[in-house]
């Protein structure tokens, strides 16, 4: 069963510099799908491609090319009307993505109100109050009426969180959301979402830069490299076992203290000319070309930054 | 280059829109002025030939049975041509002479102490955005006080100040007419006895703005990472004042100019009156006065070429003293 | 800043359950309304602008129901003030007290007319144009700026010249001076709705479908509020100024009494000449001081608008400090008890800079303890990790320790030494301004977390570097210092030929490789790095921290490394210390830390990162009964 399908998503950003304007291909023939009470990470660096990925399922973006296809439970497909209904989104920025000049309860009932989700003023006072326990923020009356200065990013994430699933969304988009927040609450956030996850049976997007928690966090994960899907599988196999150069790269970068003194004496490695075209599929344990999809460009590929 | 093509383009549409806008206007007012002012001519005994009545026709609009687009396209073939018109109250120059007149005074006075106002205002915003915190923070409020007294009183009180009581200067005038015209030491000396409390006027109403546009930018750049930095490297305060801190905090000031240089021109004109300046504003009354259609519009345009070229250059400037709007985007 | 309070560690498992809605537990606060949160804070300025502004306005509506015919002529002529005429009268006997009192009453009818219908416009134009986008926005801006340049008061003389006398009406008046007047407020209203439309929350409002009007007027609009307040004011004051050019000139709306017509009339019947103060002087002066009150509430206003140019108040009443050079730290009882810093530190090496019971307190109105008791010692090319998150104080300590500090923090107790590889010990907190100056960068040099802004974007990265040398080392030739600024590039493994860059020309790995190369250029023995690789990806990260470690390797500086991420902590530094609330409260070498970590805080922050390779860690997607929702709770 499905919840979304993402078919050969293309985006391209139109870059003008003096009287010549080229494209810049952020997205190139991406293509996933989101079930029901499952996890796809998104995993890549700034520049890959996965925000921008995430902004196009929640239509902040139109796509240049490819499908998004939202499906209910019967199987039909959700129409244009609903499909806010049917697709939320966590922003990265809990500090930014709550207007600061209207309250808690603005921000949840509004979209309650919006999907005709309320009958009056106490229905949606009572609805409001559910949400916020469902993210653990109480007592919630107490919550409520407060405005987002005066909660902490936590609490404000938590918020975020609950105006997703105002609409009774069955997919939600996650991007990075809880790369802003304090390490320390970091995980007690993540597991709300998961627990959120299992009790409506979500479909989420998680989409981060964070291997960690990607591979303890999801079923599935998908790894980006400017603007491709280069390694898929399950989140194990990918990080474990990766077999793209770019994937083995970001490992070998992520701070390992039971290697202390010897990875950081070692090279951070460079990706492999012939990775520069094709992706690996942990599922059919093979290589496969990008087909329709450009090359990523070898002069830009490797990042390992110091002789650019 | 960008940067320069798209800011001389922008310049070309504004010249354009006030070309436009000096064609339109009299044709949107009441009344028909080209026999008003044919009449004032007459008395002048002006003998009005009819490529006389043509020009003025076409710059002021009247039903000529010429289709509009016809009498636009004429009226700006004479525009680029230098062709303005006849003068009715200074009969019979021509409208670009008169202007050549009076339009170096204006520039000279309004052009330095625009300058020196700008200059005293940066520097002083500079140090007073610096020392923040200080006694110095009780000079903000005063220079309000400035800045909300219109132009032609605070000329007025400095007339009755220092002309009629103290008589340290000139009551009015832009210089000794008993003395010939000319580039010699002794007329430049009188013109800049002259000009002085005119100056002063435009200076001191103008001062407080820039000062305190810079002193807001001081106190903002001051939370910048880089000011900290510059203060870990151990450089010296002078420095961190002048190199980080003003150089980055002058950039609204001057990219701001545009609007500021609007507010000075339109002070200075008023000012003029008030001591009976020999410049353009004078003469913009004077035409406004006698219906003099042909000057008025003469002078608009002439103001309006002056204010965007004076802001051309500025911007010029700025992508000079911004390395950031050199770079294609 | 509410997580900087005092939290014993043994209190953390019994505060777990609690902790995350601790702050909520209090009576429910309702908070200041959307409306409130948006007035200005009571200010000496706000109020006399306030009472300025009203005074006058009430002058203006009772005025002149309380005075005389302003016109009735009398045979008395030019009067000084008197009992009866308290403003005298003018050339004509009129009293001028009554002619003011029906000239500020036109005028300020006329600034608020202009006033709102410029705002009306500014608004339509700027936060239409600035949401909408796109060709919309391109032709409104284009508008708007044309408007802008081309000079407003000669284009009103000019329209004014065209119509007749007796044809120039009130309202004509207020409409010309309204069309040329709205331009400059629609380009600071596109600007600012061009940066609320990229916010987060604005996105959010589209996800959760709201239409497009709704966005602007309820998510937009209130946050443009102040702005367009701030706009309005000027706009009022601008107005006034405009129409009492205008009437001086004698080209203002027929048979109306405003201030300008005052001093036209004033100044045509030689009231200059006379020396009639009475009857021009109070015009002018009602102009200034209305646009003086109206200029002290935008003050006010411009405060909320950028909270940066509010002035922090002086709660220690030391007297203006200027921000560079924080006062000398009074040396308390207990810091001259403090035995003398070991010539070594624990694992043998020499000690470079010892922090004996540091304490930094920010002296709000609520004091803040940012740095409670802190002792540190650092070994010579040791790299001593700082771990803590946001708030904990580690960035406030390593500022204090080159007191770069700024008020209302202060250190309050504790001794800073630096023991100098000349030999030679000396105390940071005792050197005079010109002496820290020469510190600062020679021996310790810093390095911090936003490369972006940790350079100057308007000058070359080559001026930058030579600042340092031609300040610290003004002997060196022109060619020497280039030859040092290109070694130092070479060290940090970047292009020599990019001195002459600009740093925006720079990627963010490059600019941070910069700043590190920056604060080798003297040689210095300790290095503080504040977050250093935080902005960067991953790759990048490592890269730059490979050449920290080389370079310290070659070079023998000492780092202090500041950071949340643990995890890099472990890995690069020899020793760590755990900072929470402004205590160090676990302070042991690296590996100790990693396998026998002593303090719960610490075994916190460390199962905070979930192992990349190891096993699903238990906290991980089986529910939330774990403890590491802990100090979620207060709102920062």
């Amino acid at each position: 069963m499905t919840a979304l399908e993402v078919r050969d998503l293309v985006k391209d950003y139109p870059i003008r510099s003096g009287l010549r304007s080229s494209r810049l291909r952020a997205v190139d023939h991406v293509s996933f799908t989101l079930t029901p009470g499952r996890t796809v990470a998104l995993v890549g660096e700034s520049g890959s491609g996965k925000s921008t990925v995430a902004k196009m399922i929640a239509r902040l973006e139109k796509p240049t090319g490819g499908a998004i296809v939202a499906t209910k439970d019967d199987g039909r497909p959700v129409g244009d009307r609903e499909y806010r209904d049917h697709v939320q989104m966590v922003f990265q920025d809990p500090f930014a993505s709550l207007n600061p000049f209207h309250t808690i309860e603005h921000h949840l009932a509004r979209p309650l109100r919006l999907h005709g989700r309320t009958k009056g003023r106490t229905d949606t006072r009572r609805q409001v109050e559910q949400l916020l326990e469902r993210v653990n923020l109480t007592p919630a009356h107490a919550i409520a009426p407060r405005r987002p200065h005066e909660l902490s990013g936590g609490q404000r994430q938590r918020v975020a969180i609950a105006r997703a699933l105002a609409p009774g969304a069955q997919v939600v988009v996650a991007d990075e959301p809880v790369s802003m927040l304090d390490v320390s609450i970091r995980l007690g956030v993540l597991n709300l979402l998961a627990r959120l996850q299992r009790e409506d049976r979500l479909a989420v997007l998680y989409i981060t830069h964070d291997l960690a928690t990607a591979r303890h966090f999801s079923d599935e994960i998908l790894v980006m490299y400017r603007g491709h899907v280069v390694e898929r599988g399950p989140a194990d196999d990918v990080i474990l076992t990766p077999q793209h150069s770019y994937t083995k790269l970001l490992a070998a970068a992520a701070p390992n203290p039971e290697e202390r003194g010897r990875s950081l004496a070692e090279g951070v490695g460079a990706i492999d000319e012939a990775d520069l075209t094709r992706m690996f599929d942990h599922h059919t344990k093979s290589w496969h070309p990008f087909e329709k999809a450009a090359p990523i460009a070898a002069a830009l590929a490797n990042p390992a930054g110091g002789k650019q | 280059m960008r940067y320069y093509a798209r800011k001389l383009g922008f310049y070309l549409v504004a010249l354009w829109a006030a070309l436009t806008l000096n064609f339109f206007i009299p044709r949107m007012m009441p009344g028909n002025p080209v026999d008003t002012l044919l009449a004032k001519l007459q008395q002048r005994g002006g003998s009005v030939g009819p490529d006389v009545r043509e020009s003025y026709e076409l710059m002021l609009g009247t039903d000529t049975g010429d289709a509009l687009w016809n009498q636009y396209f004429s009226y700006l073939g004479n525009m680029f041509r230098g062709d303005l018109g006849v003068s009715v109250s200074v009969f019979p120059e021509e409208v670009t002479t008169v202007i050549s007149q009076s339009l170096p005074w204006t520039i000279v006075l309004v052009g330095i102490a625009t300058f020196l106002s700008f200059l005293v205002g940066v520097v002083l915003g500079m140090v007073v955005g610096w020392k923040r915190g200080t006694w110095l923070d009780s000079l903000i409020p005063a220079t309000t006080v400035l800045s909300a007294v219109p132009y032609f009183w605070l000329a007025l009180i400095f007339v009755m100040i220092f002309s009629t009581s103290l008589a340290w200067f000139p009551l009015n005038g832009g210089y000794d007419v008993a003395l010939a015209t000319g580039w010699n030491w002794e007329f430049i000396n009188s013109a800049i006895y002259h000009g002085f409390l005119p100056a002063l006027t435009i200076v001191v109403s103008s001062v407080g703005g820039w000062l305190l546009g810079m002193r807001n930018m001081m106190v903002s750049t001051m939370s910048e990472d880089y000011i900290l930095t510059a203060q870990a490297k151990g450089l010296r305060n002078r420095r961190i004042m002048t190199r980080y801190a003003a150089r980055n905090a002058v950039l609204p000031s001057v990219a701001g100019f545009a609007i500021s240089l609007g507010f000075v021109v339109s002070g200075s004109i008023i000012t003029e009156q008030v001591f009976s300046y020999p410049g353009i504003g004078g003469k913009l009354l004077q035409a406004v006065e006698n219906s003099d259609y042909a000057l008025m519009q003469g002078i608009f345009l002439i103001i309006t070429v002056a204010v965007l070229a004076a802001n051309l250059v500025v911007d010029l400037l700025y992508g000079f003293i911004d390395p950031r709007t050199r770079v294609e985007n | 800043m509410t997580n900087l309070s005092p939290l014993t560690g043994s209190a953390d498992e019994s505060a777990a359950a609690a902790a995350p809605v601790k702050s909520a537990s209090a009576p429910p606060s309702r908070g200041r309304s959307g409306m409130r949160a948006l007035l200005p804070s009571w200010s000496p300025k706000l109020v006399i602008g306030l009472v300025l502004v009203l005074g006058i306005t009430l002058f203006a509506i009772i005025g002149p129901w309380l005075v005389g015919d302003p016109d009735a002529i009398d045979s008395i002529g030019m009067t000084e003030p008197s009992g009866e005429y308290w403003l005298g009268t003018t050339q004509t006997g009129q009293d001028v007290f009554a002619q003011l009192a029906h000239a500020v009453r036109g005028s300020l009818l006329v600034g608020l007319v202009v006033g709102i219908l410029a705002t009306i416009l500014s608004a339509l134009f700027g936060i239409i144009g600035g949401y909408v986008g796109g060709a919309v926005d391109e032709g409104f801006s284009l508008l708007s700026n044309v408007m802008l340049v081309i000079p407003g008061l000669p284009l009103v003389i000019v329209i004014a010249g065209f119509v007749p006398p007796q044809d120039r009406g009130w309202w004509t008046v207020a409409l010309v001076l309204a069309i040329t007047g709205w331009a400059a407020a629609a380009r600071v209203l596109r600007a600012q709705t061009l940066s609320l439309r990229n916010r987060d929350y604005v996105a959010a409002a589209r996800v959760a479908g709201e239409k497009r009007w709704r966005i602007v007027s309820v998510e937009i609009l209130p946050n443009l509020l102040p702005l367009l307040a701030s706009q309005f004011v000027f706009a009022v004051i601008a107005a006034i100024l405009a129409e009492a050019g205008l009437s001086f000139l004698g080209l203002g709306a027929a048979n109306s009494h405003t201030l300008g017509t005052m001093l036209y009339y004033a100044q045509n019947g030689f009231a200059l000449q006379y020396e009639a103060w009475w009857w021009f002087g109070p015009p002018g002066l009602m102009i200034a001081l209305f646009g003086c009150g109206l200029s002290l509430i935008n003050f006010s206003i411009d405060e909320i608008i950028n909270p940066k140019l509010r002035v922090p108040k002086p709660v220690a009443a030391k007297g203006g400090t200027p921000p560079p050079v924080a006062p000398p730290a009074p040396v308390t009882g207990a810091a001259a008890q403090a035995p003398p810093a070991p010539a070594r530190a624990a694992d043998g090496r020499d000690v470079v800079l010892s922090v004996r019971d540091l304490n930094v307190i920010y002296q709000t109105e609520n004091p803040v303890h940012a740095v409670k008791d802190v002792s540190i010692t650092l070994g010579r090319g040791e790299i001593l990790g700082l771990a803590g998150e946001s708030g904990c104080g580690k960035t406030t300590l390593a500022y204090a320790v080159n007191r770069l500090h700024r008020p209302p923090a202060e250190v309050a107790s504790g001794s800073v030494i630096f023991h100098d590889r000349d030999g030679g010990d000396i105390d940071l907190l005792a050197l005079d301004a010109e002496e820290l100056r020469q510190f600062r960068w020679a021996k310790l040099s810093m390095v911090f977390q936003g490369a972006m802004n940790s350079l100057n974007p308007v000058i070359s990265i080559h001026e930058q570097l030579d600042d340092v040398l031609t300040t610290h080392k003004p002997d060196m030739s022109k060619q020497a210092r280039r030859e040092r600024c290109e070694e130092v590039l070479r060290l940090v493994r970047v292009d020599p030929t990019r001195l002459d860059s600009f740093p925006h020309e720079l990627s963010g790995g490059m600019r941070q490789r910069v700043m590190i190369a920056m604060a080798m250029l003297l040689d210095p023995q300790v290095m503080i790095m504040d977050e250093p690789t935080t902005a960067l990806d991953v790759v990048v990260q490592r890269g730059i921290l490979r050449e920290i470690i080389r370079l310290r390797d070659e070079l023998g500086f000492a780092v202090v490394f500041i950071t949340h991420d643990l995890p890099m902590l472990l890995e690069l530094s020899d020793r760590i210390a755990v900072m929470r609330a402004g205590e160090v409260v676990e302070y042991a070498p690296a590996e100790q830390i990693y396998e026998r970590p002593e303090h719960p805080y610490t075994r916190q922050l460390l199962g905070s990162f979930p192992s990349l390779t190891g096993e699903r860690g238990a906290f991980i997607r089986t529910g939330e009964s774990s403890p590491l929702t802990k100090n979620e709770g207060a709102p920062r």
